[in-house]
């Protein structure tokens, strides 16, 4: 009888023994995990800012290359174009219904 | 098995030892977690934990379609680590040999570096070049550190001399110095934050914490139409080196909500280069330019006296032929005249003829209508450096004022507030609120009108004067075929040294389709030469401006009774 008892009281301190190094482990692989997402999540935030830094100028290399003067310029030198002289724009008269 | 007295006392020493071992581990543990918790705690944070301070970025500025009109980006700015004096003095005229430095500036350095400062600037807000070429000298230095770097933001306008004066400028630190750059920095700067980092033995970051979470800076749209803006500068530009005056200003505005499509100064300058601009070409004539606005501001007169019934437009009034005299004033016209009507008046633009009407109309009366229109307060626009002009209080009118008032004189007002003034006419007698905001953030700006000035009834006898002073008067040269524009041309003297010279600003307001106003113009042009009056010099320019807005705008011609459409 008394060693029956003695058995189930060492099984169940197994048993807590086991459940106190499961708890541990999942505790440190979890830490381990997260620390691991840390790195890559400011992996990632650094990409994102890298990419966003770089749409800014991008868009103001746009905005550049697009402003009015230098297009004018390169529309008038390099294409030839030119603005129309007075004569060149028609009247139209258009009789109504 | 049977377990001897010595065999036992071993295993009793054994235990003992053991829990020796576990009480010291536990006493350890106990004095570093309980009794120098603080002072480890710090410890470890000074090791792996790091404050950063983020800087927001600046929000960006747009015209009404969306073009960027000043944008900040990242940049990087270098500084010289003068822990050892000679290398920094080689590698001082390594990198002043590949970098362009002003000789002022490298004066500067190379006195701080003889100094023994630690910390000098050597460039900031780097180009993409020049950040490469530096990179290239530091990693082949013999010491790394000497050459540091720092992130920063680098404020761009693409545009360049386009809307300077409504953007205004920063200075080196992102911080707004002029235009909407000034008045809106709170908000377009943001908010500057702090993260705790933590960060391994290699110094890489894997967990961070918002201490205080930044705030960008808002994205701002104005109503300002950027590629009208480019072409009314481009032509202002052209008319006041044709006339060799001294500045001028164009500002078009929606007749209908105030919101300005355009608003062009000159001499204007580049944003990117504000540090190496000069007060005098800073000024925005649109809003800081005082001047007497002359004949333009019969309309007011006329408003004034339609409004309170004590004229009607074909009432005839005696011109003196060209020469009257009130109180030891001597009033002249530049044509004379011996009877006009009200509205030839206003047509043919008699200083005489206006000082009789404004007789007529009494100071109280006339006070109080000037003072609706908003002459003598600033017109809201939200820019700091508009002026209110001057406007004396009616006890300090003197008896001749009442006459230099009725055609433009002993007022102060500037380009906005005549374009103001004309607006309310083209509205049917509102008076808007000229407003450059389209956007702050997500919040859309309404327009804001201040009330109706004038009665629908007075504005109408006033549009049809006004299209006549195009037609027929003194405005023609501002005259286009197949769109009837209602305006009036303006041409004043300027004091100098507290009396008039003869030099002049020369105006003209309107707004077209007459009948249906989609847009309100004012030009002024400041002391041109050759021509002066404002049919001459600034008429001619609210045509062609006009002209271009119709096909850009697609503001298509009106249909006359024959039901022809004219282009």
């Amino acid at each position: 009888m008394k060693t029956k008892k003695k058995q189930s009281i060492s099984g169940i301190f197994v048993l807590i023994a086991f459940f106190v190094f499961i708890l541990l482990f999942t505790y440190s692989s979890l830490n381990l995990k997260n620390i691991d997402y840390g790195y890559k999540m400011q992996k990632l935030l650094q990409a994102q800012k890298k990419l966003k830094e770089e749409i800014d100028k991008l868009r103001a290399k746009k905005a550049t290359l697009l402003n009015l003067e230098r297009v004018e310029k390169v529309v008038m030198k390099e294409l030839g174009y030119r603005y129309p002289e007075a004569e060149q724009f028609i009247k139209i008269f258009e009789i109504g219904k | 098995m049977k377990i001897n007295r010595n065999e036992r006392n071993r295993a009793f020493i054994v235990f003992m030892m053991f829990v020796g071992w576990i009480l010291i581990i536990g006493v350890t543990l106990i004095k570093t977690q309980v009794f120098h918790f603080t002072k480890y705690l710090a410890r470890i944070k000074a090791q792996s934990h790091r404050i950063l301070s983020l800087n927001p970025k600046r929000g960006t500025i747009y015209d009404c379609q969306g073009e960027v009109l000043a944008i900040s980006v990242k940049a990087k700015s270098a500084f010289l680590n003068n822990k050892n004096r000679y290398e920094s003095e080689r590698i001082f005229s390594r990198i002043n040999k590949v970098i362009s430095i002003n000789n002022e500036k490298r004066r500067n350095i190379e006195k701080r570096i003889k100094r023994g400062d630690n910390f000098i600037w050597l460039k900031r807000k780097l180009g993409d070049k020049e950040y490469d070429i530096l990179n290239k000298i530091q990693s082949t230095s013999r010491q790394r550190s000497i050459i540091g770097f720092i992130d920063e933001y680098k404020r761009i306008y693409p545009q360049k001399e386009t809307a300077a004066h409504i953007l205004g400028g920063v200075g080196i630190d992102e911080q707004g110095l002029y235009g909407i750059e000034f008045a809106l920095d709170k908000g377009l700067k943001g908010k500057g934050g702090e993260v705790e980092v933590l960060v391994d033995a290699r110094r890489k970051v894997f967990n961070y914490q918002y201490l205080d979470q930044p705030v960008s800076g808002r994205d701002v749209y104005l109503t300002i139409d950027s590629t009208v803006q480019f072409f009314i500068e481009k032509e202002l530009k052209k008319v006041i080196k044709k006339f060799k005056a001294k500045g001028g200003s164009v500002i078009v505005m929606n007749s209908r909500d105030g919101s300005l499509i355009a608003m062009a100064s000159y001499p204007t300058y580049n944003p990117d280069r504000l540090r190496y601009t000069s007060g005098r070409v800073l000024k925005n004539y649109a809003i800081s330019f005082l001047y007497d606005p002359g004949s333009t501001f019969k309309i007011i007169l006329a408003s004034s006296a339609l409004e309170n019934s004590i004229c009607y437009p074909q009432q005839i009034f005696d011109c003196y032929n060209g020469s009257y005299r009130i109180h030891n004033r001597q009033i002249s016209d530049v044509h004379s005249f011996n009877k006009l009507t009200f509205e030839d008046i206003i047509i043919k633009s008699s200083n005489i003829g206006a000082v009789r009407v404004g007789l007529r109309v009494g100071k109280v009366k006339y006070f109080k209508t000037i003072n609706d229109f908003g002459f003598g307060s600033k017109t809201g626009i939200g820019l700091s450096a508009e002026e209110s002009g001057i406007l004396n209080p009616l006890d300090k009118w003197t008896l001749t004022s009442i006459a230099s008032l009725s055609f433009g004189y002993e007022i102060s007002v500037t380009p906005i507030q005549m374009l103001r003034a004309f607006n309310v006419i083209a509205t049917g007698g509102h008076l808007f609120t000229p407003r450059l905001l389209m956007k702050v953030g997500q919040q859309l700006q309404r327009s804001r009108e201040n009330g109706k000035i004038l009665s629908t009834s007075t504005c109408q006898k006033m549009l049809s004067i006004m299209i006549k002073v195009v037609n027929q008067g003194t405005g023609k040269k501002a005259m286009i075929e197949g769109l009837t524009i209602a305006g009036k041309t303006g041409t004043a003297q300027k004091i100098k040294r507290g009396k008039y010279e003869k030099i002049y600003v020369s105006s003209f307001g309107g707004f077209f389709p007459a009948q249906n106003p989609v847009l309100t113009m004012y030009v002024v042009i400041d002391e041109p030469k050759g021509k002066i009056y404002g049919g001459d010099v600034a008429a001619p320019l609210f045509k062609l401006i006009a002209q271009r807005l119709m096909i850009y705008m697609g503001i298509f011609p009106e249909i006359d009774g024959k039901n022809e459409i004219r282009i």
